[in-house]
């Protein structure tokens, strides 16, 4: 397979965030089994939150983009959500890359808004997965992740697809199942704390080896949620936020990168490592920093070795030793770098990696404490860089963001 | 004598012509004559999974017969499968990534080599084990390889 990297001008992708790329509004339904609620229903209520959240309203909002639904089936999600929200955006966009799709709507606000194309981006996911097809439907799902005629009639599952790397992985470098479970017992204690988490229990490492075993390596609770929600973050210039409600966050790195499309086809763990990690590496360089200077990470947690390997090919960690860090406790809220501080895909709920943007965003704005709303305090101390993730398919297409407290430096 | 799963094998006839596209006609037909057919290119170096072009270089498809050897480089024990190939209460199914001696990776399932191939005892599945091809025919149009632990 011959491969063409992009190659891509950093000073070039620095230029159009230092005029001030911004998230400058979130917002998020309650999460969970909400049979009562519809897909566009929920990605309206995400809207109006967060568009309440940056004081301004729909008329202050000239573009949308949107990503895709289970049950709400279109070619063109964008414009029939803008409809039935009664609104007609200047600028739209559907973007449909699987769970890299949200750190890649805000690259298309952000490119939008470089290009003049709009100012205030408005960009909203969800669905009521949960609800509105059944558990098989949601397994037959895995025939979209899968080589239809090679892979599929063999009977793998997402959940198997993504087993057979972390076996591999965890015979190269020996890793014990343990290592996993901690990834689960990490993000529990943080989920513990975020308002609208759908499992709010804490669970140790002895319960998730002795949760029913799915697909080896992985248990029932090793597995990210299937749920209903829907969140939204909207994108602006830092002039034009000024005017808005509430604290600006930066994009300040923005990076994609992939090894594969089939599980089948990729080569070996070095070369999944390289390339999503070639995601957050060429973030981090766009942004000018190093993963030391990280203060909070959302990574992208379908499974629990999915973070595992990130963390590695970010370079926070080195070759199969991200296992041990966790277990150390480093992912932990008061840890080196705590990780899916509002308990990510695994606790809080699955939206893609709507809520891990969220999450950085309020982290950096200094809102992660939700006592007042019945959740718990998990705001990281002096947060101002995140970096933050979405892999879709089974390890394969990842996008990555640098957001900051503060304008971009280099 | 295990019975044949009908239910499994009619599923996965379907899956395989709803999931089939032209390119590979000739990788069907060849497991039909239990042959493990695989597409290569002038240089003779083998691609998987079949196209109408050699992936990177767009050149003609040829295809040449696998000897059907290979090694497991990872599996997974699957305890729940797709809706249609398994039920709650099947014995687990192996999927496993096997590296043909010709340079080739494939997904495939581990089997005994017996009538109707039941699934393999899970504790027989080892990374690094060297296996061979077997042929399931599932319905007149397809005959599905899957995979047996050599000793």
């Amino acid at each position: 397979m011959s491969v063409r990297e992009a190659t891509p001008d950093v000073a070039e992708t620095r230029r159009m965030l230092k005029k001030g790329i911004v998230i400058a509004g979130v917002g998020e339904t309650e999460q969970g089994i909400l049979p009562d609620r519809g897909s566009f229903d929920l990605l309206s209520e995400a809207t109006k939150l967060t568009l309440d959240d940056a004081g301004i309203t729909l008329a202050d909002v000239d573009g949308m983009v949107t990503a895709f639904s289970f049950v709400e089936h279109t070619l063109m999600h964008a414009t029939t959500f803008c409809d039935y929200l009664g609104f007609r955006p200047g600028y739209f966009a559907s973007v449909a890359v699987g769970g890299a799709t949200a750190p890649l709507m805000a690259v298309q606000a952000a490119l939008a808004i470089d290009a003049g194309l709009a100012e205030v981006v408005l960009c909203v996911r969800g669905d009521n997965t949960r609800s509105g097809i059944s558990s098989s439907g949601m397994i037959a799902q895995a025939r979209e992740m899968t080589q239809g005629e090679f892979e599929w009639p063999y009977g793998v599952t997402t959940i198997g697809g993504y087993g057979l790397l972390a076996q591999r992985y965890m015979h190269e470098y020996n890793v014990p199942q343990e290592a996993l479970a901690a990834v689960v017992a990490t993000q529990s204690e943080h989920g513990a704390l975020k308002w609208n988490a759908m499992l709010r229990e804490p669970v140790t490492i002895e319960d998730v080896l002795a949760s029913r075993m799915i697909a080896t390596p992985f248990h029932v609770l090793d597995c990210s949620l299937v749920n209903d929600g829907a969140a939204a973050f909207l994108v602006t210039t830092a002039d034009r936020a000024k005017s808005m409600k509430s604290k600006p966050v930066y994009i300040t790195g923005i990076g994609e990168g992939y090894s594969h499309q089939y599980i089948s086809q990729a080569q070996s763990v070095d070369s999944v490592r390289d390339g999503l990690g070639r995601a957050g590496r060429r973030a981090m360089e766009v942004a000018g920093i190093t993963p030391a200077d990280l203060d909070v990470a959302e990574i992208y947690d379908s499974f629990s070795f999915t973070p595992l390997i990130a963390l590695e090919g970010f370079g926070v960690c080195g070759k199969g030793e991200a296992g041990d860090w966790v277990l150390e406790g480093n992912a932990k809220l008061g840890g080196t770098l705590p990780m899916n501080t509002a308990g990510g895909l695994i606790r809080q709920a699955h939206l893609g990696a709507m809520h891990h943007i969220v999450e950085a965003a309020l982290q950096l704005r200094g809102e992660a404490d939700d006592t007042a709303r019945g959740g718990g305090n998990h705001q990281v101390p002096g947060a101002k860089l995140a970096i933050t993730n979405g892999s879709g398919g089974i390890l394969a297409a990842t996008s990555a963001l640098v957001l900051s407290s503060e304008p971009p430096s280099a | 004598m295990a019975e044949r799963n009908e239910a499994r094998t009619n599923w996965q006839a379907a899956q395989i012509k709803d999931g089939s596209r032209p390119e590979g006609r000739p990788f069907w037909e060849g497991t039909k004559q239990g042959k493990f057919l695989l597409p290569v290119g002038p240089d003779g170096k083998a691609f998987w999974y079949p196209r109408a072009f050699v992936p990177g270089t767009l050149e003609e498809v040829s295809w040449k017969e696998s000897k059907g050897e290979g090694t497991v480089y990872t599996y997974s024990v699957h305890y729940l499968g797709p809706p249609g190939f398994s039920k709650k209460g099947d014995a687990p199914h192996v999927i496993a990534l096997v590296d043909l001696d010709e340079g080739v990776r494939v997904m495939t399932n581990l089997v005994k080599d017996e009538e109707n191939f039941p699934d393999i005892d899970i504790d027989q599945v080892r990374i690094g084990q060297r296996v061979r091809v077997v042929f399931d025919e599932l319905s007149e149009d397809y005959t599905l390889p899957r995979f047996t632990i050599v000793d």
